[in-house]
């Protein structure tokens, strides 16, 4: 029995410290995640949508701007890291946003290469 | 007499030993300076003060007073015992050579001593500067690698700071819209940049300009270091000079040896002259 508690204090005592060292990035990504999500929900109405992305907006911008920020990631930064780092537009989406004076969503989408001249060019053909 | 035979017999057979003892150890106290991590991110010539700060503190340091002070009355004495020397009748005249030879050995020992020490001081210098070269080395080589990604970074922080006003403009019309982080950023940075305009400004921050960058560290730590050899090689220099009192040391002792020995071969002469030789006694057998 005290081998089982001391065990699950081992463990616990890990998991803690693992959170404590947890990449901020990682945080950043999963906010961001849930953003695209947002914007690629069908099931919810755009004004809730876009009351929703402000919301999540100002959130983001906290997040990036103390990742920008961040001295601590100078030290050896992982891969991870390195690569948002290369790409500012799609890793800090708020700040890239308000950069180009458009939404998070025209922002997101336009970076991936669906921008609304390339949807008009396509066309829709079967094999 | 036969005293002073002895003594100058044991002095001849020591002195040889004097010049090997350059190599010994000199056997003043260790000096471990209590330098701390943080310190080595100073600048060079504060580290040096930092460093001889903690030398002073040292028992290396006492102990290289004491023998100074040592040192500088066997010289008072040498000169005291050799003012006597032309007054001295004969029999003082070689206690007294005597005694300045054994003050002399005295001195050379107390002289090698007191270079180790110094020398102990160089080293232990010469390790830490030593030290941080390495440590400056290898944040040069991390430096390489991440290059790339400071860049980036350098430039994220600068596309961040020209949108500020975009964003407090856009957060503070609507105090729904306020965000916690930006709500204090600005006081933040107003402040940050008041205290880095302070520092620019800073009489110290311009004179240690030439310190805060690596290149110049490392620059300013080479020249150290070379110092440090420098001195080195000019107390090893001394080492030589002392090998060589030493070796003037033994040959006087020779010579003070020779002198008494030659009185005493003298005195033993005259005896055997008076009892043994058979030129003496001719006379005595030559009569009838």
């Amino acid at each position: 029995m005290i081998k089982l508690i001391l065990n699950s204090a081992v463990v616990l005592i890990v998991g803690i410290s693992t959170a404590a060292y947890a990449n901020s990035i990682d945080a950043l990504e999963r906010e961001r995640a849930n953003t695209i999500n947002l914007i690629l929900d069908k099931t919810i109405s755009i004004t809730e949508r876009n009351n929703k992305l402000e919301k999540i907006k100002l959130k983001l911008l906290d997040m990036e701007r103390m990742i920008i920020n961040n001295k601590n990631i100078n030290k050896n930064p992982s891969y991870q890291t390195v690569k948002a780092f290369e790409n500012f537009e799609l890793t800090f989406l708020a700040h890239s946003s308000i950069e180009r004076d458009k939404s998070i969503a025209i922002t997101w989408l336009e970076k991936i290469g669906l921008t609304t001249e390339n949807l008009i060019n396509t066309r829709v053909t079967r094999k | 007499m036969k005293n002073i035979k002895l003594k100058i017999t044991l002095l001849l057979f020591l002195a040889p030993f004097y010049s090997y003892s350059c190599l010994a150890d000199s056997g003043g106290t260790d000096w471990k300076p209590q330098i701390v991590e943080k310190m080595y991110v100073l600048p060079p010539q504060h580290l040096n003060k930092v460093l001889n700060n903690d030398f002073n503190k040292s028992i290396l340091a006492v102990n290289l007073q004491n023998k100074d002070n040592i040192i500088k009355n066997k010289i008072d004495k040498i000169n005291e015992l050799s003012s006597l020397l032309p007054r001295a009748s004969q029999e003082e005249n070689l206690e007294i050579k005597h005694q300045i030879i054994i003050n002399k050995r005295d001195y050379i020992k107390d002289m090698n001593d007191l270079l180790g020490m110094k020398k102990q001081k160089l080293v232990t210098k010469k390790r830490i500067f030593n030290k941080i070269k390495k440590r400056i080395n290898l944040k040069s080589i991390n430096s390489k690698h991440n290059n790339a990604f400071l860049e980036n970074k350098k430039n994220a922080i600068k596309r961040a700071q020209n949108l500020d006003f975009k964003i407090l403009e856009s957060t503070s019309y609507n105090t729904s819209k306020k965000s916690k982080y930006f709500e204090q950023y600005q006081v933040n940075k107003n402040a940050i940049n008041t205290l880095k305009l302070a520092i620019e400004k800073h009489p110290m921050s311009t004179q240690n300009i030439l310190s805060k960058d690596p290149k110049n560290k490392m620059e300013a730590i080479r020249s150290y270091i070379h110092n440090i050899e420098t001195e080195i090689a000019v107390l090893e220099m001394k080492e030589q000079i002392i090998n060589y009192m030493a070796k003037i040391v033994a040959l006087d002792a020779m010579q003070l040896a020779e002198k008494v020995s030659e009185i005493n071969v003298n005195d033993v002469d005259t005896n055997t002259r008076g009892i043994n030789d058979p030129t003496n006694v001719i006379n005595i057998f030559t009569k009838s």
